[in-house]
C-alpha cells in the first residue's frame, strides 16, 4: 500500500524500533528502588509510619520528576504528572461563549472571536488591512487573509496541511465520550464504504463549487459539516492544497 | 511528645511566659528535622546505634523531636567528652588503658543516642584527631571498637563531616586485616562503608588506599552479620561511576565463588546485601557480567525471586537480573534460548512480579521483559504466549504511570521484528491486532497526552504502528475511536518539535481531508 503523500514528515518519522534498554546504576530510573532499599532498611530504627512512608515516596518521586506544562506559553508547574489532563482541561480549553469551540490559549480563544464573530474584523478585512495574526505567539506576521495565513503556518511553523483554525475544536472530555458512544452505536450503520463515499462526493463537490466564488478566499467558510466537531470534513479552500491520492 | 509538653511545666515561669517563641522554635525545629530526617533516610550511609554485641546500656531514644535545650544540653556534654578523651589519651600512668576506653565509650553513647548526632559539636572540639590516635597499631580491641564506632556514626551525615574522617581512613582499612578481632573489622567495615557512601571522590581515596581487596574477603566465609556489613560497604564502594572497582572485585580470588554460595544458601539478609553488590557489578563492569553469566549466576536469581517474599531481597536481585540481560545481549541469546528451562523458569518469575503489589517489582519486572522482547522472533513469540500478557495489558490501563511506560515498552517490542538494517522495522501483525483487539490501544493514546516526552514519543510511535498495521485500513478508525485524532491534534501548540512534527505527520497522513468520519 504505497501511500504517496506529500507531506514532509514522513521520511522523519522515528518508527518504533525494539531496542534493548540499559540503565546506569544511579539513573533516575532506579531511583524509587534505591529510596525503597535505604527506607526499608532504616525502617526499624527511625520508626516510620505507613503515612510517612507514602508520604516520602510521593515527595522524593514528585521532586526528581518536575514537570512543566509543555503548552506553548504556558510553563506551570506540575505537581505530577497525573495532575497534567486536570491541569490541561483548566487551562487549555478556553471556549467561546459564541460558538463553543475550545482552543488550549486565551490568546487563541480571542483570535478566534475576532476573526469569526466581529464584524468590525471583517470591515477592515474587506478593506485591505492585514488583520490575520500567525499563531504562533512571538512571530508576529499577520495576513490579508485566512488562506495566506494558513499557508504561513504549514510553510513557516510546520502545521499540518489540514490544519484548520477556524474549524479547530477540541469538544469538551464529556462532549468527547457522548462523540464515542453515538460513534459506537452508529458504527454499524456505517460500516459500508459506499455510503461514505457518497456523502464525500457530495461534500467535495460542495468544496470545489464553493471554493470557485471569488469572494471565498478571503473569509473562512461558514460551512461545517456535520458536528462542530466532526473532523474530517474540515474545510479548507481545494487551491492551496496539492492534489491527494486517495486512500 | 508529651515528654514535651510536660517538661515545659515544670520549668522556670519565666519560660512559660515566652512559651509561644519556644514552641515555635520548636515547630521550625520539627520542619527542619523533618527535612533532616527525609536526607537522612534517603543517604546510602547507616547509623550505628546498637553493638554488634547488643550493648544494652543506653536506652535507645526514638523521640527525634529534641528541643533546642535538649540540643544544647546534648552539644556540651559531647565537648566535654571530647575533652575528657583528649586528657584520657594525654595521660601515660597506671591505668590508662581503662581510662581512654571510658572516655570512648563515653562519647560513643553520646554519638549513638539519638538519629541526628551532635557530629558537629564533636569535630568542632577536636575527636578526629584523638580518634585516630586510639586506633593506632597494638590498642586493645575494645579501645580499637569503640574508636571505630564513633567514627562510624560521624561519617554518617553530612558531607563535610564524612570527609572530617579523611585522617582516620589508611587505620580503619588496615584494621580489616585478617588479624584483627570480628567485631573490630565489622565495625571498621561499616564506617569505610559510610565514607565510601558519600561520594565518588571519597569512594577513589577508599580504592587508592586499597580498601577493596581487605572487604572482598571478609565476604568470603558463610555467615555472621561481618559478612553482611562487609558486603554492604562494597557495594558503596563499587557504585562507581568508574566501573574499575566492580571489575577488580569480581577478579579478586574466592568472590565469584562466595557471591553465588550466598545467594544459593545464605539467610535473606545476607543474600540481601551481596544481590545489591550483584547490582552494581552487573550495571557498571562488563566484564562482570560476562563473567556473572557465565557461571549460571541466572539460576539462583530465579529461584530467590520464586520463593522469598522480603520486598528487600526481591528488589536487588530483580535488579540485578534486569541489569544481566540489558548489559550482555548473550545472556538473552545464549542463556535465555526460548525452549530451556531457565528461560521458563525467567518468564514465570517475572510474571510473580507483575502481579506483586509493589511498585517498584512491577516497573522494573516490565523493564526486564522489555529488554528480552528486544530479542529474536521467538523470544518475543514466547513472551507473547505467556501469562504475562493479560496481567500487562492490565497493568497498562490501570497501574501508576511509571509501571505503565514499562509496560508500553513490552507490548510495542512484540509487535515490532528485530531492527534489521535501515528502515521501517516490519510489523508482527498477529501480535499488533491481537493485542490492539485485547484493548491496548487506548492505554497507549493516553500516553500521548502525557506531559512526559517520553510516554508521548511511546504513544504515537505505537500509533503510527497500529494505523500502518491493521488490516483492512482498520487502523485510522480504531484511533480515532479512542480520541486518538484529539490527542494528536494537542501537540499543534506544544512546544517540543520533535513530538509536534510527529504528531502532525501522522495527522496529515491518515487523517487528511479525505478521512471521512462515520457519523
Amino acid at each position: 500500500m504505497a501511500m504517496v503523500v506529500d507531506y514532509k514528515h514522513e521520511s522523519s518519522f522515528p518508527y518504533w524500533t525494539s531496542v534493548c534498554r540499559r540503565f546506569e546504576p544511579d539513573s533516575p530510573f532506579f531511583s524509587s528502588g534505591n529510596l525503597e532499599r535505604e527506607l526499608l532498611a532504616k525502617q526499624v530504627a527511625l520508626d516510620l509510619t505507613e503515612d510517612e512512608r507514602n508520604q516520602l515516596e510521593k515527595m522524593i518521586d514528585n521532586d526528581a520528576r518536575s514537570v512543566f506544562c509543555p503548552i506553548v506559553g504556558c510553563g506551570a508547574r506540575l505537581t505530577s504528572l497525573e495532575d497534567f489532563e486536570d491541569h490541561y482541561a483548566a487551562r487549555h480549553t478556553a471556549s467561546c461563549s459564541v460558538c463553543s469551540r475550545v482552543y488550549p490559549t486565551s490568546r487563541l480563544l480571542s483570535i478566534h472571536v475576532s476573526e469569526a464573530h466581529d464584524s468590525f474584523f471583517q470591515a477592515k478585512v474587506a478593506r485591505g488591512y492585514a488583520m490575520y495574526e500567525c499563531l504562533v505567539e512571538g512571530c508576529g506576521l499577520k495576513f490579508k487573509n485566512y488562506k495566506g495565513r494558513q499557508q504561513h503556518l504549514v510553510d513557516k511553523h510546520k502545521f499540518p496541511t489540514s490544519f484548520d483554525f477556524f474549524n479547530k475544536a477540541h469538544p469538551s472530555k464529556k462532549k468527547r465520550l457522548k462523540n464515542q458512544q453515538k460513534r459506537r452505536m452508529h458504527k454499524k450503520d456505517e460500516e459500508t464504504s459506499s455510503k461514505m463515499e457518497v456523502e464525500n462526493e457530495t461534500i467535495d463537490g460542495l468544496v470545489s463549487a464553493v471554493s470557485k466564488l471569488s469572494t471565498s478566499d478571503s473569509s473562512p467558510s461558514n460551512i461545517s459539516f456535520g458536528r462542530r466537531n466532526a473532523r474530517g470534513l474540515t474545510f479548507v479552500p481545494r487551491s492551496i492544497q496539492p492534489p491527494r491520492e486517495k486512500k | 511528645m508529651a515528654d514535651d509538653s510536660t517538661a515545659s511545666h515544670r520549668r522556670d515561669p519565666i519560660k512559660s511566659s515566652v512559651g509561644n517563641v519556644a514552641a515555635q522554635r520548636r515547630r521550625q525545629n520539627a520542619v527542619t528535622v523533618g527535612k533532616e530526617r527525609r536526607e537522612s533516610l534517603v543517604r546510602a550511609k547507616r547509623l550505628c546505634r546498637v553493638g554488634a554485641t547488643g550493648d544494652g546500656d543506653v536506652p535507645v531514644e526514638e523521640n527525634d523531636m529534641m528541643t533546642d535545650e535538649e540540643g544544647f544540653l546534648l552539644d556540651a556534654q559531647t565537648s566535654s567528652a571530647v575533652e575528657e578523651l583528649k586528657s584520657a589519651v594525654a595521660y601515660q600512668g597506671k591505668g590508662a588503658m581503662q581510662k581512654r576506653v571510658n572516655a570512648l565509650r563515653e562519647l560513643r553513647r553520646l554519638l549513638s543516642k539519638s538519629e541526628f548526632p551532635p557530629v558537629e559539636a564533636a569535630l568542632k572540639a577536636g575527636a578526629i584527631p584523638l580518634l585516630v590516635q586510639c586506633l593506632s597499631f597494638g590498642s586493645p580491641d575494645e579501645q580499637l571498637l569503640e574508636a571505630a564506632w564513633c567514627l562510624t556514626n560521624i561519617a554518617a551525615g553530612k558531607p563535610e563531616e564524612t570527609k572530617a574522617l579523611l585522617p582516620a581512613l589508611p587505620l580503619l582499612v588496615a584494621h580489616l586485616g585478617e588479624k584483627s578481632s570480628l567485631p573490630v573489622a565489622e565495625q571498621c567495615a561499616w564506617a569505610l562503608g559510610n565514607v565510601a557512601g558519600e561520594g565518588e571522590e571519597l569512594r577513589n581515596v577508599l580504592l587508592s588506599q586499597g580498601a577493596l581487596p581487605p572487604l572482598a574477603r571478609m565476604m568470603l566465609p558463610n555467615k555472621g552479620s561481618t559478612v553482611r556489613t562487609a558486603a554492604w560497604a562494597l557495594s558503596n564502594l563499587i557504585k562507581g561511576p568508574d566501573p574499575k572497582a566492580a571489575t577488580e572485585l569480581i577478579k579478586v580470588d574466592g568472590v565469584l565463588d562466595a557471591i553465588l554460595r550466598h545467594l544459593r544458601k545464605s539467610d535473606e539478609e545476607l543474600a540481601t546485601e551481596v544481590a545489591w553488590v550483584v547490582v552494581y557489578l552487573s550495571a557498571l563492569s562488563n566484564f562482570a557480567t560476562g563473567v556473572l553469566v557465565k557461571s549460571d549466576v541466572l539460576q539462583p536469581l530465579v529461584e530467590r525471586l520464586a520463593t522469598s517474599n522480603s520486598l528487600q531481597l526481591l528488589i536487588p536481585v530483580l535488579r540485578s537480573l534486569g541489569n544481566l540481560v540489558a548489559g550482555d545481549s548473550h545472556t538473552t541469546s545464549t542463556v535465555l534460548i526460548p525452549g530451556h528451562e531457565i528461560t521458563y523458569g525467567v518468564i514465570k518469575v517475572l510474571v510473580k512480579c507483575l502481579k506483586s503489589d509493589h511498585r517498584v517489582l512491577k516497573k522494573e519486572a516490565s523493564w526486564v521483559l522489555s529488554n528480552i522482547a528486544a530479542g529474536s522472533i521467538e523470544h518475543k513469540q514466547l513472551i507473547y504466549s505467556s501469562e504475562a500478557v493479560p496481567l500487562l495489558l492490565r497493568l497498562l490501563s490501570t497501574a501508576p504511570f511509571d509501571i505503565r511506560k514499562e509496560v508500553a515498552y513490552v507490548l510495542g517490542n512484540l509487535c515490532v521484528a528485530p531492527t534489521a538494517g535501515e528502515g521501517k522495522p516490519n510489523l508482527i501483525n498477529e501480535h499488533l491486532v491481537s493485542l490492539v483487539q485485547r484493548g491496548c490501544l487506548s492505554g497507549f493514546i493516553d500516553l500521548i497526552r502525557s506531559a512526559d516526552i517520553e510516554a508521548a514519543r511511546l504513544g504515537l510511535q505505537f500509533t503510527e504502528l497500529v494505523l500502518r498495521g491493521m488490516p483492512n485500513g482498520d487502523g485510522p478508525k480504531l484511533v480515532e475511536q479512542e480520541d486518538g485524532i484529539d490527542a494528536m491534534e494537542r501537540y499543534q501548540f506544544h512546544e517540543n518539535e520533535d513530538l509536534r512534527n510527529m504528531a502532525n505527520g501522522l495527522v496529515d497522513k491518515y487523517f487528511g481531508e479525505d478521512y471521512g468520519v462515520n457519523e
